[in-house]
């Protein structure tokens, strides 16, 4: 049975290195943009992605047939599929704490492996059509599939180890797809950037996985779960364990490189920088509840940390231009109200949001490509009025947008009123900041979301086809609706951004819904009324000498970079220096100090024989005199 | 005879010798020199030989073995100096300097390490 | 008693040999150095067959016969867990470097010199990984010193002369202390069995001529390491040694210096190595963050790699400095992972060097992927793997190292390996730093039509007056010396098939590994812990 979920995980794999192997070897000989390397490659990846869809639903289908456990309190992950799969593939010595190659499927995971199954087969789909003339489309598509890979062996992974392995190397595919269009610089240091604050945090990660693991005695999420680890240590492993949640779910302080993110395909931003792998920080801390709980310190952190970040990040969605950052900041908003839920104990909460936010988020960055590739452009000021021209993508993006805000009937006005009520009940140090950042935050995202949909597809149309269009950012304006294979993932995706947040309906806490439904309506609101008023006027003028703040999020690239980046750089340069004249030094200086003693010994070489023959019997009379004397 | 005689002769043999060594500067009367302190040596171990009584004789010995050996040094030792002059017009020690650190320039042109 | 050993020796020696013959002249060497490189692989692969895995702890394959009796020395080799990747990695790299040889004629002519001085060259380092006398092992370790001088010296670049002295002044100064140190154990032993001084982890070797004769051992060992602040020899060697000697003097002789650490060092002198462990520690974390430092100011690609050994060594020091099982391994498993990494980057970056004229990245211009995608590939995938990315070999040897800091020996102080711990955690973001500057400073972005010719660019004007004001001024050091770019060669064509067969085993040998590090995990295991002996594991 475990080889069935190692075969979900492995077959994205094989595709990676069928597309990488198969359509690259073609590409060197025929012309770039080869009709059948990029088909090839387009067949390998969707099949594995559906393969793996089709493997992923029959182990839904064998879950369901677990003995549900008994006793209060179960996630409802747990409800549903109550079975579960483990298996140990093998186990690596290493001379300490083993390694244990393992699997698991439970309810937990096949939740989490289904949503990135899911959104990772849309998404290939979709870039058949966004990548239609990109020559590296092959290697393109390769790169997704072994993340798709990647984030599968994190969801399924039994092993902390094992996990890190697919958590890094999601990292390193995050970098290969940001700078896919490497041709420019600034994407290339986007991707640099994303690698290196997220690998800051995974050392973090690495640390916290060796406390808990060496505490326990393995590094196997069972005995982890099982083991009887001490508070301190607890605190300590799980307050590491958040540095990397931080990094790769783009949480305060390790925030600011999502939003560069954006600099690659549209597509990656909708599968890994929104749905899939931001969240895997958060699927991170669920996967290890019961270890946290045992931590509040470390759930407190986690609370400020969230609070903090989900509404500086939604004041910065709302002064955004860029269509891609302002779902980015917006991003970096919805992760934090999960870091909430679990701060707030509720990791069903966490999960509830975190599977309707992937759906509506991959939604509503699909319709971002699609208005992108049709505008020709990522900047709202040269978009607007498109309601007529894009009829599907607007009632697509207003359904994510809805869902966004947390209206109903649209997924995330349940899975946001279920973290909202877990805030509000929750007991924790830092409980009224997180709630009253919370609520907040619902009317400032009401306010960015009805922003970007109002200066996008209404008002004056301010569409200008540009002349020559720059690799990445934009293809020609032709006026139409995009194709059809772009079109069909984002009506897939629009069904459960609709309808998955009725699963949750029972356990609706009517109180806090409504508060937080007239909070953001009274966002949206107020923006609305002020475009009315100009409707060909940016309405985050309402920020007034704020705004410019909120757009450069609040100037904090600026202090790493003079804090961290700059002095390093200062450090790196002065190594250099030290090691050519002090280290360096050091070892030419001894060269030269027995030179320079050399010279002085070679002075008494004249060249004259007697005078050596002299010095030769001065010292045999020396010895002679000293035998003499000293006996 | 008293063993004294022949040992102060050869003293006074050897400090000749030692003087031509290091005074002269003809390349042959240094050679030559070099063989008055040889047979100082060998007239010492001659005499040494005869005072001992030595029942092997092996002053007498050393003394035919030191014979022969300066007679090939001697014979390498003029070649040499035939060479040297053949090469430089000269064989005058103190300007046969191709071994100094700063060798004078008209002693030779030979490169200098 | 079995042959094997010797026979792996004499291939290689009886094929330098040969090659004095006159049936030799003027013909070409490239197919008899890769038949000879070839047979000697064979040879190795056949010692890696018939070892007993199950046993990998102990010596294998032994052959002891007296070599001069009056001395007490013995001829003795073996294999053990220990030696054997490092024996196959040689023979394999050695093997690469002939088939690379067979389309890149040497730039200092004389291959049938330079096939002369590789399989000596062989000889001295599977020797030295073969030996069992302390003795045996100093001259094998002697052996490599002077063909390598002569590969850096006659087919090094414009400043090879200087780099070969300076290399081999350097190392035979590290030489001398470890034979002190070794004389030291013999004195105090009166033997100079490795298996035998091994088993007695110690005892009879009074304490403070443990730690004295570990210091002359090790700081010895270290030179060829090598630790920082003993490293300087490095960059220079690496910049001007030609690819072949770049790739060796990386892929094994480095190996050399951390494999006596493993073989001599700790086993031999446990009680010196618990004393001095913290300081071998704690000049291995500063080795790993000052060698990242100075990574990400390099300019010149062949010395960027060489300070990344500095790093990576420094990584391979601290798993010996820990004294743990999970450390030892560590060490071993980096050592074998560094050498298929950096060989490759070395065999790429001559390859880039050959391509461009020049290995000088501001000249070289962005937009690698471009012009030659096949080399900015491989480039980008060597760099990824030396960064440490999991599923790659490079991962596992930082990340056991990691955690053999994390727990040290119960003799070393915690609190200080943790700090040497988190030290190294940064040098890892670090490394990654320097090594994705370099990928989006070389690979990335547009390319430039021409390389700029011209003297070595020494200030941040000059450099901006060579790329034109539009582009930034990434960092640099001012002053660092770089090669003068004589003919500026237009890189025309992408990687060959014979650069292929040279690179792939590595590329596939890294992937192997890093997704499956039992493979190389469960051959050094049992042989650690025969080393560490039952009173050091935690």
């Amino acid at each position: 049975m475990i080889f069935v979920v190692a075969l979900v995980v492995l077959l994205p794999f094989l595709a990676a290195a069928a597309g990488l192997l198969a359509s690259r070897l073609r590409t060197g000989r025929e012309a770039p943009g080869d009709r059948a390397a990029y088909r090839r490659a387009a067949w390998f990846a969707i099949a594995a992605a559906t393969a793996s869809l089709a493997l992923t639903v029959w182990l839904v289908l064998v879950l369901t047939r677990g003995a549900v456990p008994a006793g209060e309190g179960r996630p409802f992950w747990t409800d549903l599929l109550p079975g579960r799969l483990e298996g140990t593939l093998s186990v690596v010595e290493t001379g300490s704490v083993p390694v244990a190659v393992s699997l698991r499927a439970d309810g937990l995971s096949v939740l989490a492996g289904m949503l990135v199954v899911v959104v990772a087969l849309a998404v290939q789909v979709y870039s058949v059509g966004y990548m239609r003339d990109e020559p590296r489309y092959p290697s393109y598509s390769a790169f997704v599939s072994l993340f798709t890979s990647a984030m599968l062996l994190v969801v399924y992974a039994g092993d902390l180890i094992v996990l890190y392995v697919g958590w890094e190397i999601m990292g390193l595919c995050s970098y290969l797809l940001i700078g896919h269009w490497w041709e420019d610089r600034a994407n290339s240091r986007a991707a640099v950037k994303a690698f290196l604050v997220t690998r800051l945090g995974d050392v973090g990660f690495l640390f916290g996985v060796f406390t808990l693991g060496i505490a326990a005695g393995s590094f196997r999420i069972d005995d982890i779960l099982r083991a009887d680890i001490p508070t301190g240590t607890a605190v300590a492993g799980t307050l590491l364990l958040l540095a990397g949640v931080a990094g790769k779910s783009a949480q305060v302080p390790l925030q600011t490189w999502l939003p560069d993110a954006m600099a690659g395909p549209t597509p990656i931003s909708a599968l890994i920088h929104a749905a899939t792998m931001v969240a895997a920080g958060i699927f991170i801390v669920a996967r290890l509840y019961p270890v946290f709980l045992g931590a509040q310190p470390t759930l407190d952190v986690l609370g400020v940390v969230a609070a903090v970040g989900m509404l500086g990040a939604a004041l910065a969605a709302l002064a955004q231009d860029d269509l891609k950052r302002v779902l980015a900041y917006s991003t970096i908003s919805q992760l934090a109200y999960m870091a909430a839920a679990l701060a707030a104990g509720s990791d069903r909460a966490a999960m509830f949001h975190l599977v309707s936010h992937g759906a509506f988020k991959a939604l509503l960055f699909l319709c971002a490509g699609l208005v992108i590739h049709h505008a020709g452009s990522n900047l709202m000021s040269h978009m607007g009025g498109l309601r007529t021209a894009m009829p599907v993508t607007f009632w697509t993006t207003t359904i994510g947008l809805a869902a966004l805000m947390g209206l109903p009937p649209a997924s995330g006005f349940f899975s946001k009123d279920a973290v909202i009520a877990a805030v509000e009940h929750s007991r924790g140090a830092a409980q009224p900041f997180l709630y009253a950042s919370a609520l907040l935050t619902v009317g400032v995202t009401g306010a960015y979301a009805t922003r970007a949909w109002l200066r996008t597809f209404f008002g004056p149309a301010r569409i200008e086809p540009l002349p020559e269009p720059p690799p990445g950012t934009a293809h020609v304006f032709d006026g139409r609706e995009a194709p059809r294979s772009m079109l069909w993932p984002v009506g897939v995706l629009a069904v459960p951004a609709l309808l998955l947040g009725f699963a949750g309906v029972r356990e609706v806490d009517w109180g806090s819904a409504a508060v937080s439904l007239v909070v953001a309506l009274l966002g949206a609101g107020i923006v609305y009324a002020l475009w009315r008023g100009a409707p060909d006027q940016d309405p985050a003028r309402m920020l007034g000498p704020f705004q410019a703040p909120c757009e450069r999020a609040f100037y904090v690239d600026a202090l790493y970079a003079a804090l961290i980046v700059r002095p390093v750089l200062r450090l790196a340069r002065g190594v250099v220096r030290t090691d050519a004249k002090v280290v360096d030094g050091a070892v030419r200086g001894s060269g030269r100090a027995t030179l320079g003693l050399s010279t002085l010994v070679r002075l008494a070489q004249t060249g004259n024989a007697q005078l050596y023959v002299t010095g030769l019997l001065a010292g045999l009379l020396l010895i002679a005199v000293a035998a003499v004397v000293l006996t | 005879m008293h063993v004294v005689y022949p040992v102060v002769v050869s003293a006074l043999l050897f400090s000749i010798g030692v003087y031509g060594v290091l005074a002269r500067r003809n390349a042959i009367l240094v050679l030559m020199s070099v063989e008055l302190m040889l047979n100082a040596v060998n007239l010492n171990l001659v005499a040494f030989d005869v005072w001992l009584r030595d029942r092997l004789h092996g002053g007498q010995v050393l003394t035919l073995f030191v014979i022969v050996i300066a007679a090939a040094e001697v014979g390498l030792g003029l070649a040499i100096v035939l060479a040297v002059f053949r090469t430089r017009q000269t064989i005058d020690v103190d300007r046969l300097r191709a071994l100094s650190e700063r060798a004078p320039g008209e002693a030779d042109g030979e490169v200098r390490s | 008693m079995s042959a094997l050993p010797a026979v792996l020796l004499a291939v290689p020696l009886l094929g330098a040999a040969a090659l004095a013959l006159p049936v030799f002249r003027g013909r070409s060497t490239s197919a008899y150095g890769i038949a000879v490189s070839g047979a000697a692989l064979v040879l190795a692969l056949v010692v890696a067959a018939v070892f007993d895995y199950r046993d990998a702890g102990r010596i294998q394959l032994g052959l002891d016969v007296p070599w001069s009796p009056g001395l007490g020395l013995r001829f003795h080799l073996g294999v053990d867990g220990i030696s054997l990747p490092l024996v196959v990695l040689t023979a394999l790299l050695v093997f690469l470097c002939f088939v690379h040889l067979a389309r890149h004629r040497p730039e200092g002519g004389r291959p049938r010199a330079l096939a002369f001085t590789l399989l000596v060259l062989e000889v001295g380092m599977i020797g030295t990984f073969l030996a069992l006398d302390l003795l045996l092992f100093f001259v094998f370790f002697e052996v490599v010193l002077v063909p390598m001088y002569f590969v850096i010296a006659i087919w090094g670049g414009p400043a090879r002369r200087a780099a070969a002295v300076k290399f081999i002044l350097y190392t035979l100064l590290g030489s001398a202390l470890l034979l002190i140190g070794l004389l030291v154990v013999w004195a105090q032993t009166g033997t100079l069995d490795i298996a035998d001084l091994a088993a007695r982890h110690g005892s009879g070797i009074p304490r403070t001529a443990q730690v004295l004769a570990f210091l002359a051992i090790g700081v010895g060992l270290a030179v060829k390491t090598p630790m920082w602040p003993l490293h300087t020899w490095l960059p220079d060697a690496h910049t001007e040694a030609p690819t072949v000697g770049s790739v060796l003097l990386a892929g094994v002789l480095l190996k050399m210096g951390t494999y006596g650490f493993a073989r001599i060092a700790i086993p031999v002198l446990p009680e010196g190595a618990a004393t001095l462990a913290p300081w071998l520690g704690a000049f291995a974390v500063v080795g790993i963050v000052y060698g990242s430092l100075a990574c990400l100011a390099q300019r010149d690609l062949k010395r960027m790699i060489a300070y990344s050994s500095v790093g990576h060594m420094g990584f391979v020091l601290l798993g010996f400095a820990t004294l743990t099982p999970v450390g030892m391994n560590a060490a071993l498993f980096g050592n074998v992972a560094h050498g298929l990494i950096t060989g490759l980057l070395f065999f790429l970056a001559g390859a880039v060097k050959e391509r461009y004229g020049t290995a000088d990245m501001v000249r070289m211009g962005g937009g690698m992927l471009r012009r030659l995608p096949y080399i900015g590939s491989l480039l980008t995938f060597a760099c990824v793997a030396s960064l440490g990315l999991p599923g790659l070999a490079g991962f596992w040897g930082e990340m056991l190292a990691l955690l053999g800091a994390f727990r040290p020996a119960a003799a070393l102080s915690r609190p200080l390996f943790l700090v040497f711990m988190a030290v190294g955690g940064l040098g890892t973001v670090l490394t990654a730093a320097y090594f994705l500057v370099m990928l989006s400073r070389v690979t990335h972005g547009r390319p430039t039509e021409t390389v700029p010719a011209g003297p070595p660019l020494t200030s941040a004007e000059e450099i901006r007056e060579v790329l034109g004001p539009g582009e930034p001024v990434e960092p640099v050091a001012t002053g660092t010396a770089v090669a003068e770019v004589e003919e500026p060669a237009r890189p025309t064509w992408d990687v060959t098939g014979h650069e292929l067969a040279a690179w792939l085993p590595l590329v596939a040998l890294t992937l192997a590994f890093g997704l499956w590090p039992k493979a190389l995990l469960a051959v050094t295991t049992p042989a650690v812990q025969a080393v560490l002996g039952q009173g050091v594991t935690p």
